[in-house]
């Protein structure tokens, strides 16, 4: 609820510079009916500022929930997480909140944009959030839809929108508060191969602009071709 | 924290537009149960400005005594003067002529006249609507005419009110300076008020002819002398409905030549609205519980829905929070939504409750039920308690969805 305290000290300088966040000795499990499930082990790596980062492994290996502990939508079971330079695991729920949607752009499988709502409404919401008065809140969202070549689609509602259309709509929601990550949980695997190429060349593109970093989950080798680095994970472990 | 809190609220106003229909349905109790609570204030007040009018029109304004002194009164002024001494802030005469006074107008007699001899303080004292000319002044009484103010029923039999007369044994021209509503409240009887002035003392005062019987029985052996005096409410003369003042003037009643007076002295009460005011107030009080429990029930259905869409939103509740969104916020934009929602329902209710006062008091004035100036409107109390209480009913049924809202997990609702 403290959202406008202070976070809490920057890491040193020298670090802040060129890292973005690092993540060491992470582990996660879950308990299901009384029986304890591992699902990350022992997850060490780091991601620098600007860098794209693709996460593969087969189904079950944990990379979601990867990428929602990377995304401070949930909590590690162990090890540590150090987002923009600041140790995220002892923060509260409130300064999460304030860190991912200042620090965070999150790009879903399923689109996730909110139903009966115009493209730019949906655009508008982490800036209703971020407190960005309505005027410059209109402005930069239709910017950013022009930027995703949604210029024409302003009013449109998701259910008038292709999957493709959807998932600009999403990218451009994702990148309204200039955040300096971007998570992508396998944000082609809802589209065909035209689609997914077009996403994925506008989601780097924007990436790059903006000097955001890009953690994206993928199936998809000609993804994971793109990336500067691929993280693998295999029975829980980072590779 | 007042980010989250604006952030709460944009949130909320978009996502009550963007669900109207589930808003229409969930809010028809309160608009209910908001409507049964305004008609029941709209009807309170109205009873209320009801009983004051009546008891003004009628009686006069609170606290106004009627009092009668039997016998033949030596010393008038001395009487008069004793009357404000007793604590009287305005006296008026209301009397009565002794004697059978005609009335006609362009030569035609108008029978079945009542008419009452009274002072022009009687216009303070009770409520007078003209409907034409005006009340008597101090001036009229040197006027050397008999001056009268006739009701609209008299007025309208009269026809021609610049060629009145009145008279007992001769016909004197009087003056009619104007006209006042009828009281609607009753049969209207066609009436005169008269001032008393030396022009109409000797219609006022004349002592009865003997064949005029003197009504025994009663112990009127004289005439009987009859005034309304308002008391300032607290004054001590008001209690026991007027017995207090009644026994202060005994105590005097030689000054002015009144031999018993124990049985020639009385007054009471005139002003009826206090009488009326409790048994209204209770009966609002019991309308009012019904009304809350009306209302109540509207709550539960809010509430309801509200559970439900909770538990229908939580994809996107869960989205909300993976774009930023404090607990706080959603907590927020949970009741706010709630409390949009029964306002608008309030508002809803409102507009049909003012509607319906404004049928009703079509009504009521078109067939003269009402004294002048009394209408049925909502009052703003009504819209204040109106509103107030939707608005609480909102509070109520959000929170309970709302708590519910924060403690899902966002990673479980993205996954729906
Ligand atoms: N809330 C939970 N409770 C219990 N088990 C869970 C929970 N969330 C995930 N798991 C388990 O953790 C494992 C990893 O799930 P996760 O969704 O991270 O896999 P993934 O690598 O993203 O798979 P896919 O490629 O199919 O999306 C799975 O076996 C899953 O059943
Ligand atoms: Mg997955």
């Amino acid at each position: 609820m403290s959202v406008d305290t202070p976070l809490p000290e920057a890491a040193p300088p020298a670090a802040q510079t060129s890292e973005l966040l690092r993540v060491e000795g992470v582990t996660r499990h879950f308990m299901v009916s009384g029986t304890r499930i591992d699902v990350l082990y022992d997850c060490t790596f780091q991601v620098a500022r600007g860098e794209v980062v693709a996460i593969v492994g087969q189904s079950g290996s944990g990379k979601s929930t990867l990428l929602n502990l990377l995304g401070l939508l949930d909590r590690p079971s162990g090890g540590s997480y150090v987002f923009d330079g600041v140790d995220t695991t002892r923060l509260g729920e409130g300064r999460r909140s304030r860190l991912r949607g200042e620090g965070i752009g999150f790009v879903f499988q399923q689109f996730h944009l909110l139903e009966r709502r115009s493209a730019l409404a949906n655009v508008g919401v982490p800036m209703v959030l971020g407190g960005v008065p309505v005027f410059r809140r209109r402005a930069r969202a239709r910017e950013l839809l022009e930027s995703v070549g949604l210029g024409h689609r302003l009013d449109s509602q998701p259910h008038q929108l292709s999957g493709g259309e959807q998932q600009r709509v999403a990218l451009a929601r994702a990148l309204s508060r200039e955040p300096a990550l971007i998570l992508a949980d396998e944000p082609t695997g809802a589209l065909d191969a035209a689609s997914s190429r077009m996403i994925m060349d506008q989601l780097l593109a924007q990436a790059e602009l903006r000097g955001a970093a890009v953690v994206v989950v993928t199936h998809d080798p000609k993804v994971a071709e793109r990336a500067d680095r691929v993280v693998e994970l295999v029975e829980g472990r980072t590779r | 924290m007042l980010r989250s809190l604006t952030a709460g609220i944009v949130l909320a106003f978009t996502g009550s537009r963007a669900n109207i229909a589930r808003t229409i349905l969930s809010c028809a109790g309160v608009v209910v149960g908001v409507g049964a609570l305004i008609l029941v204030v709209t009807g309170s007040d109205f009873g209320q400005r009801y009983a004051v009018a009546y008891s003004e029109i009628q009686g006069g304004r609170a606290a106004t005594l009627q009092v009668e002194i039997n016998g033949d009164v030596t010393d008038r002024d001395a009487l008069e003067e004793d009357l404000y001494r007793a604590g009287g802030e305005q006296v008026s005469l209301y009397q009565m002529p002794s004697g059978a006074v005609r009335v006609r107008s362009g030569g035609a007699d108008v029978p079945d006249v009542e008419i009452r001899g009274v002072d022009p303080e009687l216009g303070d004292i009770r409520r007078i609507t003209m409907t034409r000319g005006r009340w008597f002044t101090e001036a009229d009484r040197e006027s050397l005419a008999p001056v009268l103010v006739v009701n609209e029923s008299l007025a309208a039999s009269m026809g021609d009110l610049t060629r009145v007369q009145i008279g007992t044994d001769r016909w004197v021209d009087a003056r009619v300076v104007g006209v006042i509503a009828d009281s609607g409240m009753d049969f209207t009887w066609q009436s005169a008020y008269l001032l008393r002035s030396p022009a109409t003392e000797e219609i006022l005062f004349a002592p009865p002819d003997s064949e005029e019987a003197p009504q025994e029985g009663f112990g009127f052996y004289g005439g009987s002398n009859a005034y309304v005096v308002r008391l300032d409410p607290d004054h001590p003369g008001v209690e026991d409905y007027g017995e207090g003042f009644s026994e202060s003037l005994r105590t005097v009643a030689w000054r002015w030549g009144v031999e018993d007076p124990q049985n020639a002295i009385w007054s009471y009460r005139a002003d009826s609205a206090e009488m009326l005011e409790e048994p209204l107030l209770y009966m609002t009080w019991g309308l009012l519980g019904i009304a809350f429990i009306t209302l109540g029930t509207g709550l539960l259905g809010v509430l309801n829905v509200g559970l439900v869409t909770v538990r229908e939103r939580r994809r996107e509740l869960a989205t909300y929070r993976a774009l930023g969104a404090s607990r706080f916020t959603l907590f927020v934009a949970v009741v706010m939504e709630a409390v949009v929602v029964s306002v608008v329902a309030g508002i809803v209710a409102l507009a049909g409750c003012w509607a319906l006062a404004a049928l009703g008091s079509a009504v009521v004035t078109e067939l003269d039920l009402v004294p002048p100036g009394v209408d049925l409107r909502v009052p703003p109390s009504g819209v204040l308690l109106g509103l107030g209480s939707a608005a609480a009913v909102g509070l109520l049924a959000g929170i309970i969805p709302a708590a519910r809202a924060l403690r899902a997990s966002v990673v479980a609702g993205l996954r729906e």
